[in-house]
């Protein structure tokens, strides 16, 4: 077996492996998924029994977790014990205006931290790398509730220039341009939202992977050659941190699943990470481990690739450590 | 790269009146927990400095107090990560092989799983003598569990990176043992990021504990919290700016205060210059 | 909605930063958009029911009967209905001329229908199930008729039957009636028609042309779902709401907003109460005593705590069984705020102070005991029990506190490992408490803290049979007392519901059963101008 296959295999296994964690956990919890919602009556003990035999909510765990694992080997992620519907149904719902809003606060933030970052290692110590360091730490700091309702207050309330909240207005009588824009200006507080607080560690790390690029093996002779600093930067050091920025795009991922919870109850946005914590309270044990299996295979997909591309980028990693 | 840092010289001053505050709380505000129905939602005066809250307990005795926690959660989830995360990474990262796969494994896995169900696990699955302990200690030590992942992650990083150097490679030439080079050479050099992750940490806390509130799974009433005040602060944004504003801003001087010292620190320790 | 669409919206979101506004849309003062705080768990009618679904089931398809303004069962479907005079069979007189939304008519077929998919375990339908669990049988005659027999009296029957009717000739063709189409498009006989529903956005609605009672004056009712209550508040004062009924902070800023002052405002009292079960089942040696689980309330100054920090929306409850109904004893006070009364009975109960200032003892164990508590979405319980916990210590007793999430608290108090336990409950209008204060309720009813005793049994089970409303009346009004002696669990609060709404929209009433599951409802708004039903 190939060293990409064994971790091909091991990332496998972990997935697994976690999911079956987070299946026994949630088991654990108190309480479960069957009518314990508020009823002005109780349920005739006889119905309350049926309603747990439909989702075998009283099987043996270890045959409730095989049965699980062995539809999904089949394709089927089950349904929801809360919306009594198939989950993959739920995901499809909630999946666009999840990614639109991650996807989008990923992209803002690689896009705006990376000149950061590269402008900061460019001259370490300048006013410039320590204005970046100071604004973005400051950022970092502030509650994201905080800065919702902030903006809220000013670009909805005050200014009304952006909706107040929602993915996309009542009215959606316009042409397919309109209603793009419309999406547009329903995304940008969300989207501020959720990328501010990370511009401090990834513009470090873009930074950190530069600086430290350049005092490795690559950078003295580059400049030896007399490459021009902003050259030495763009080709050379970006090069070196190719491999460091998809480790931290493996990092960043995860959060795009639970994350999110905030800036989604606050702009009322219908997607995962309200998806997940509703379905962590409710004990819904199918939607839970979707949701891991989702945002755990997209993790070790990034990071796994990571690793084999640096490995296969870099000499000394493909001959052993 | 001396006294030109106001920034962070600036927040650090902040942060140690808000540790100073934290500490002299039960002789500063002996009552955080004072309710006064005749003055519910008093804006700042003679009486109240920060003003009231929705039951009239003074604000600045619960921001005093509510500093206890949320520096109390960051030291203690910081320590638990490290304690957590460190061994592991040290282990990785001096090991190598095996060790390291199966610790990168670990935190491959720990990303994959929703933080709230293991935070919800932790805080009332808890044996018996976890759950006998404050709900601060144990909200502390569900986040930590949830954080070791990145002091694992920069020891592994450190240590993989320090081992090939001259001066390791020499004494282990000399016939040092595995846990001698790792404590008397390893870890000294790699101080600083071991503080600053255990600095960063805690500052991840703080916002943490607030965003467990937010979300109704926090700290148990009466005991003031930040992350409850500033909850609480969201219904009355539009009456009381007072009660978002105070614990906002201490909430901010904190994480700011805890990023500053880790800065400050990493300057300390490792002078190393960081320049082309 | 189109998701290639979204994506591409993901891709250029950073040129929306710089996009420029527009404001809000103009009123065109044929629709009303309402708010609601939850996603609506099934949109089927009978289907998986939770409250959110429950209120937009009822404007889209009547029952045989419904509630009125006042709680009291208004005939809809059916025009009339005669009990037997051993009360175990009603015969309905089903209206000439109601249609479904697809024009065909009404029958008691589908009444027939209605009852056997609720008595389905696959369709989930968990708050209606119950009510229907003494109907033996049924027969239908003819299209008009429905004639449904009891195994035993019950004076509260005609309660079940306000359930959302289903067409059969729709309803009967999904498989799996959950995701079938029907419960995608549902179809009934109510003053709206459904048109769509964007999940995590909003519900539409539009008039009925066909209804019964006219077609109501409303074009269009839009149903969003915001989950942020503040979040709603806000598009109200933007415009963008015409009617919302908010927590008591937010009306309470409402009050001294002057973006607020255009909008029309009324509270009105819903039939919730905000209680405390006592665990009475001798595993702690405090709630046994009723004079303990009194003393508590005595030590409460429930009328201060409304007035300061709700804003008078408010008020103390004697009990469970609330003014808006008509089965409660005027009479029955709530316990006042008296706290040498409460030091009075707590000595009488053999806990004493060693000292000022002290927690009391009694046989060498102190009174300290833990409430629980819910955590997240009722914040206002956080600040009561702050407020408890302060009053009673101030008569000698440490109360601590717990926070636990929903199942959490639910499995503590359905397995009985708690010492006492707040939350909000709602109550029906109708005086049938049984599955609160019953002794057989201990174990799958609501009696949490276990209360039993003999003569409460026996009044509840009265009051199930009697029929005839005066002397029926009067077992309620028994049982009222005994509950008042004996406080087997504390109702702390009723709360009022504040609305704000648009000035211009008329019409808007309340139920204690809320804004839109009752007769008229919805369907009595109207536009300034407009006439009431066209």
């Amino acid at each position: 077996m190939t060293a990409a296959a064994r971790r091909l295999v091991t990332a496998a296994v972990t997935l697994v492996l976690v999911t079956l964690i987070v299946f026994a956990l949630l088991v654990a919890l108190p309480g479960d998924a069957s009518g314990d919602d508020e009823t002005a009556r109780r349920l005739p003990d006889e119905y309350r029994a049926a309603l747990r035999a439909q989702y075998h909510l009283d099987d043996p765990l270890a045959i409730r977790y095989a049965r699980w694992i062995g539809d999904v080997a089949r394709g089927d992620i089950g349904a929801s014990l809360r919306e009594h519907r198939p989950v993959a149904a739920i995901l499809r719902e909630r999946l666009p205006a999840s990614l639109a809003l991650n996807g989008a606060a990923l992209a803002v933030v690689i896009m705006i931290a990376t000149p950061l970052g590269i402008g900061a290692a460019w001259k370490p110590g300048s006013s410039l790398d320590r204005a970046g360091l100071a604004a973005t730490t400051a950022l970092y700091a502030v509650p994201v509730f905080w800065m919702a309702l902030l903006l809220q207050w000013l670009f909805a309330v005050r200014l009304g220039w952006l909706p107040l909240f929602g993915i996309e207005g009542d009215e959606r009588a316009g042409g397919s341009l309109a209603r793009t824009a419309d999406i547009f200006r329903h995304l940008v507080l969300p989207v501020t939202c959720l990328s501010y607080g990370s511009l401090a560690y990834v513009s470090r790390f873009v930074r950190t992977a530069l600086v430290d690029a350049a005092a490795g093996d690559g950078g003295r002779p580059a400049r030896a050659r007399g490459a021009t600093a902003l050259r030495y930067v763009t080709v050379h050091g970006t090069r070196q941190a190719a491999v460091p920025l998809l480790t931290l795009a493996g990092f960043l991922i995860p959060r795009l699943v639970g994350g999110s919870l905030l800036v989604e109850e606050i702009f009322n946005v219908p997607g995962l990470g309200s998806l997940l914590f509703d379905s962590v309270l409710g004990r819904d044990v199918p939607v839970v481990l979707a949701l891991t299996l989702l945002s755990g295979t997209v993790t070790l997909a990034a990071i796994t690739g990571a690793d084999l591309l640096a490995a296969w980028a870099d000499p000394r990693v493909r001959h052993g450590r | 790269m001396g006294g030109e840092r106001l920034g962070p010289r600036l927040a650090v001053v902040a942060f140690a009146i808000i540790a100073v505050s934290a500490v002299a709380a039960p002789w500063l505000a002996p009552e955080p927990n004072r309710i006064d129905l005749e003055s519910v939602l008093a804006p700042p005066s003679t009486d109240h400095w920060l003003g009231t809250d929705g039951l009239g307990r003074d604000v600045l005795s619960r921001l005093a107090h509510g500093a206890r926690v949320s520096l109390g959660v960051g030291v203690v989830t910081a320590l638990v990560a490290a304690l957590i995360g460190l061994p592991l990474g040290a282990v990785a990262g001096y090991r190598g092989g095996v060790w390291d796969g199966a610790v990168s494994r670990a935190i491959e896995a720990a990303l994959c799983f929703p933080g709230l169900l293991i935070a919800l696990a932790i805080l009332s699955l808890a044996p018996p003598w976890l759950a006998r302990l404050p709900d601060t200690l144990r909200l502390a030590a569900a986040l930590g569990f949830l954080g070791w992942t990145p002091s694992a992650r920069y020891l592994r990083a450190e240590f993989l990176r320090l081992k090939t150097g001259e001066e390791i490679l020499a004494a282990r030439a000399a016939g040092a043992s595995g846990l001698r080079i790792v404590v008397r050479h390893l870890l000294p050099r790699s101080l600083a990021p071991i503080l600053v992750t255990i600095a960063f940490g805690a500052s991840a806390a703080a916002l943490g504990e607030a965003a467990l509130s937010f979300v109704g799974v926090g700290i148990s009433p009466p005991t003031p919290s930040w992350g409850e005040m500033l909850f609480e602060a969201m219904r009355h944004m539009g009456t009381a700016w007072w009660l978002a504003l105070f614990p906002g801003l201490a909430l901010f001087v904190t994480v700011y205060g805890w990023n500053g010292l880790a800065e400050g620190v990493r300057n300390w320790l490792d002078p190393r210059p960081r320049a082309l | 909605m189109s998701r290639g669409r979204i994506f591409g919206a993901a891709a250029l979101a950073l040129a929306a930063l710089t996009l420029g506004c527009a404001g809000p849309a103009a009123h065109p003062r044929t629709d009303a958009r309402v708010v609601i705080y939850a996603e609506p768990s099934s949109l089927s009618l009978v289907g998986n029911p939770d409250n959110n679904s429950a209120q937009i089931a009822s404007m889209i398809s009547d029952g045989l009967v419904a509630y009125d303004a006042r709680g009291n069962f208004a005939p809809m479907v059916a025009a009339s209905w005669d009990v037997a005079p051993d009360a175990l069979t009603i015969t309905f007189h089903l209206r000439d001329g109601v249609r479904w939304q697809d024009g065909t008519p009404v029958t008691s077929r589908d009444v027939a229908f209605t009852l056997s998919k609720v008595r389905d375990p696959a369709v989930q339908s968990r708050s209606w199930v119950s009510l229907f669990a003494d109907v033996t049988g049924l027969e239908t005659p003819d299209d008009r008729t429905l004639i449904v027999h009891y195994s035993k009296p019950y004076a509260d029957a005609l309660d079940a039957w306000r359930v959302p009717l289903l067409p059969e000739h729709l309803a009967s063709k999904d498989s799996d009636f959950l995701n079938g189409a029907f419960a995608h498009h549902p179809v009934g006989c109510g003053p709206f028609r459904f048109v769509s529903h964007e999940p995590g956005q909003n519900v539409i609605l539009e008039a009925f042309d066909g209804y019964w009672q006219g077609r109501p004056s409303i074009d269009r009712l839009v149903v969003r779902i915001v989950t942020s209550d503040r979040t709603g508040y806000e598009s109200l004062l933007l415009g963008d709401v015409d009617l919302m009924a908010v927590p008591s902070d937010l009306w309470r800023e409402s009050l001294s907003s002057h973006r607020a002052v255009r909008l029309a405002r009324f509270v009105y009292y819903r039939l919730m109460l905000w209680k405390i079960d006592w665990n009475q089942d001798g595993s702690n040696p405090f709630f046994t005593d009723p004079r303990v689980r009194r003393a508590l309330i005595f030590a409460l100054d429930r009328k201060r705590f409304a007035a300061t920090v709700v804003n008078g929306l408010a008020r103390p409850a004697a009990g469970s069984y609330l003014p808006e109904s008509a089965w409660t004893d005027p009479s029955i006070a709530p316990i006042p705020f008296d706290a040498a009364e409460a030091g009075r009975l707590l000595d009488e109960a053999g806990w004493h102070l060693p000292a000022p200032g002290s927690v009391r003892v009694k046989d060498g164990k102190p009174l300290a005991f833990t409430m629980l508590l819910v955590a997240g979405s009722q914040e206002i319980a956080d600040r009561i029990a702050a407020w408890m916990q302060e009053s009673v210590r101030a008569v000698g007793v440490d109360m601590r506190i717990e926070k636990l999430e929903w199942r959490a608290f639910q499995e503590r108090r359905k397995t009985h490992r708690f010492e006492a336990a707040m939350a909000s409950n709602v109550v029906d209008p109708t005086p049938d408490q049984f599955d609160l204060y019953h002794s057989s309720a201990r174990n799958g009813g609501f009696n949490y803290g276990g209360f039993s005793d003999p003569e409460t049994d026996r009044l509840l089970e009265a009051g199930r049979m009697t029929i005839d409303p005066a002397a029926r009346r009067a077992v309620y009004w028994k049982l009222q007392a005994r509950l008042h002696e004996l406080e087997p669990m504390s109702v702390l609060f009723q709360f009022s519901q504040p609305v704000l709404h648009d000035p211009d929209l008329l019409g808007v009433t309340a139920s204690p059963v809320g804004l839109f599951s009752f007769t008229p409802g919805p369907r009595a708004w109207h536009w300034a101008g407009a006439t009431p039903s066209r």
